[in-house]
């Protein structure tokens, strides 16, 4: 064993000297805290070049009241109240009046937006306020260079519809005026469940928050892929290098291919301690600091560090059997993807996860055990209440493939380690695998 | 006593057999040459004798670790092909080697080694700054640097100038002074005759040699001759009793058909010209290779 944890230093010395690991170490928290900075600063900060668009209005009941919305909205939101600077665009709104040849005219003012001296034009049907049987007469088009990404179509759903519906009103004898509260929007607040405090009283519900139900599940799941990506696919390079330079049959006279394998996974564990260990200090400081602690599941951090623990057993070993079959820089270069694949998944689709963690799409991916380290964790970082025979099932499925992966991936090893020229085919990879 | 017994050791790598019915014995304290062309089945013998390969058949024994514990940790080891980690620093690297044979605090030796081959200053170097030769002699030292029982080194001489080569022989025979074994391969016969107490010879995976340098060439007789004539080989073509003739431009070496009356050679020499020197010897281990493993040899020299 003395000799393993010999490798296994030399291992950890050679990675965390490097100055890629240190810059690296100081560069992801500080490019993820960046970008999630860079979010929340960029969000609001929108472009203020006022906009002009062009009102078709067949319905003749739209356009006046569009453009009136428009100037109160310049007047009363476009300034910040505190600074009076410009925050939002201004929007200018002018009536263009149908044609006969309708095709021509929408050619016409979208050559104009091309031209950048329109920057959208509205087509309001004539039926829009009472729709009949015909589909386009009571239809609302918006055209824009970028009509699906736009907050100009976004704002106008508001006063066209309020509009619709005063003008709907009216025609049933009903006035405005007579209601005053009519169109008065009223937001559903989302809450959490009422729970007892530890001196057994009923605390409020806490108000359910974007960052606690996607923003921190999401951070805690990204930290484990950068600890697992700091440290796995080191493994595959380090191991084609050892096996290329013929240090490994310098090595394999002193130590068992096993061993060989097992230092270099102990050294690739205590890199990622390492670095989470920084991490978690470092991001637990600025949550508190912050004030943002009570937005953190601090009760998953056991699973945390276990999973981890795993996730740089199971896929190292794979990846450190997988470097032990290439021959040359090429071979590990084309096995690096499918290698990393299992660690690659479920950030496809990490996002329906985090969302919707209780259904039985989550459950069962991550219940899957490659998947299981990333996705449980993100699924227990959220909110909901994850049913605890999931992770117990989700752990011991880890355990098991790990124990598999690092038996299959230490034969692997013992048969590749000294085989020169021989490429690695999936064929010879399973054969040698399975056989030994 | 043996370090090393190796009894009907076969290896084969898919359809190929690349140690065949391998028997050999290794005394302890001696120095072992193992010498053969390329391919023929000395690394893969070295290799299994390092448990890096294990023998398809027959076994390998440490008569003094009968059960097998602890003896990689007795065995160093220097491939043919060189590898050792570049990145790390000479004393670093020869402490990781030591503690790999569970060697922990041997930092005032290494110093010693460092010294003796004349590389104390490069110790906090790292080893991609030193020069081919350089390395070369760090790898030798990370090899011996546990004081191992027994030695393995696999052309331990290439790519070394005569100085170094002289100091690494130098240390090989203290450290058989000492009552450790030592195996080397070879493709230099000089080196061979000279250093090695045995010498065992591999061809296509089969023992076509083992034992002393006197006893090798006695197996081949006196069936050589060493001989100067005025104008050279063109009056030594087509002698009786002479299998090969090989021309070294001023001296000339003849090999006789068994039985060979060297007197009657010598007359016929001396009746086609002028014989400065005529002496003969026996084989030496390079012509013996040659002959067991050249393009022309024949079963029948096998032994």
């Amino acid at each position: 064993m003395r000799k393993v944890i010999a490798l296994a230093i030399r291992e950890y010395v050679a990675s965390v000297k490097t100055k890629g690991f240190i810059i690296g170490l100081v560069l992801a928290p500080l490019m993820m805290g960046g970008s999630i900075l860079a979010f929340a600063l960029l969000k609001d900060r929108v472009d203020t070049t006022d906009r002009t668009m062009a009102i078709i209005d067949h319905s003749g009941v739209m356009e006046a009241y569009l453009i009136e919305a428009a100037e109160n909205y310049n007047e009363n939101e476009i300034l910040d109240e505190e600074t009076g600077k410009k925050i939002k665009p201004a929007y200018y709104f002018e009536g263009i009046a149908p044609t006969e040849n309708m095709p021509d005219l929408r050619l016409q003012l979208s050559d104009q937006i091309r031209d950048g001296e329109l920057f959208a034009f509205l087509e309001i049907g004539a039926e829009v306020v009472h729709p009949g049987e015909d589909e386009e007469l009571k239809r609302i088009h918006y055209h824009a260079k970028n009509a699906a990404m736009d907050d100009l179509r976004s704002w106008l759903n508001w006063p066209i519809n309020n509009q619709l519906r005063r003008l709907r009103l009216e025609d049933a004898g009903i006035q405005e005026s007579g209601i005053p509260d009519l169109f008065y929007w009223v937001n559903v607040d989302g809450l959490g469940l009422i729970t007892v405090d530890d001196s057994g009283d009923i605390e409020d519900a806490k108000r359910a928050s974007e960052i606690e139900a996607l923003l921190v599940p999401i951070i805690i799941m990204m930290l484990m892929f950068m600890m697992i990506m700091m440290t796995v696919p080191g493994m595959l390079q380090s191991v084609m290098e050892e096996k290329t330079q013929r240090i490994a049959e310098v090595l394999l006279g002193s130590i068992k291919p096993f061993q060989f394998m097992l230092g270099k996974l102990l050294g690739g564990l205590a890199v990622s301690f390492t670095s989470i260990s920084v991490y978690l200090v470092a991001g637990i400081g600025t949550v508190r600091y912050m004030g943002f602690s009570e937005y953190f599941p601090f009760h998953i951090l056991p699973w945390f560090v276990t999973y981890m623990l795993l996730a740089v057993i199971m896929f190292g070993a794979m990846s450190a059997s997988l470097g032990a079959t290439c021959s040359e820089a090429k071979d590990a270069q084309s096995l690096s993807f499918p290698a990393m694949l299992p660690v690659f998944f479920p950030m496809f689709i990490y996002f329906f996860v985090a969302k919707e963690p209780l259904s039985t799409f989550a459950t069962v991916c991550s219940l899957i055990p490659p998947f299981t380290p990333l996705l449980m964790l993100l699924r227990q970082a959220t909110p909901e209440q994850i049913p605890l025979w999931q992770p117990i099932a989700g752990l011991i499925g880890v355990l098991a493939y790990t124990i598999l992966s690092v038996w299959m991936g230490g034969r692997l090893f013992r048969v590749a380690i000294l085989m020169q020229g021989t490429p690695p085919k999936l064929s010879n990879i399973l054969r040698w695998a399975i056989k030994g | 006593m043996d370090a090393i017994t190796l009894t009907k050791v076969t290896k084969t790598f898919g359809t190929t057999t690349a140690v065949n019915d391998l028997s050999l014995k290794v005394p302890k304290g001696s120095v072992y040459g193992f010498i053969g062309p390329n391919g023929s089945g000395k690394t893969t013998t070295l290799r299994m004798i390092l448990n890096i390969f294990y023998p398809d058949s027959g076994n390998i024994q440490f008569p003094d670790f009968p059960n097998g514990a602890g003896v990689s940790d007795r065995i160093g080891y220097m491939p043919e092909e060189r590898g050792i980690y570049t990145r790390m620093k000479v004393a670093d690297l020869l402490k990781f080697m030591a503690a790999l044979k569970g060697k922990w605090k041997i930092g005032a030796e290494i110093d010693q080694w460092l010294k003796r081959l004349d590389l104390d200053s490069w110790a906090n170097r790292k080893v991609e700054t030193l020069s081919k030769g350089m390395s070369q002699k760090v790898q030798f030292l990370a090899t011996i640097v546990a004081r191992p029982n027994i030695v393995i080194l696999d052309e331990p001489f290439s790519g070394l100038d005569p100085v170094n080569s002289e100091a690494i022989r130098e240390i090989i025979l203290e450290l058989q002074k000492d009552g450790a074994t030592v195996i080397f391969s070879t493709h230099d016969m000089n080196v061979a005759e000279r250093m090695c107490d045995f010498i065992f010879m591999i061809h296509k995976g089969k023992k076509v040699l083992d034992g002393t340098l006197s006893s090798i060439q006695d197996e081949y007789g006196t069936d050589t001759v060493r001989l100067r004539a005025e104008g050279g080989v063109k009056h030594l073509q087509d002698l009786a009793q002479v299998e090969k003739v090989i021309d070294f431009g001023q001296e000339q070496q003849l090999k006789t058909a068994p039985g060979c009356d060297h007197r009657q050679l010598l007359t016929q020499i001396l009746e086609r010209t002028t014989v400065l020197s005529f002496d003969v010897i026996k084989p030496s281990l390079n012509d013996i290779f040659i002959r067991i493993a050249g393009p022309t040899a024949g079963e029948k020299n096998y032994a």
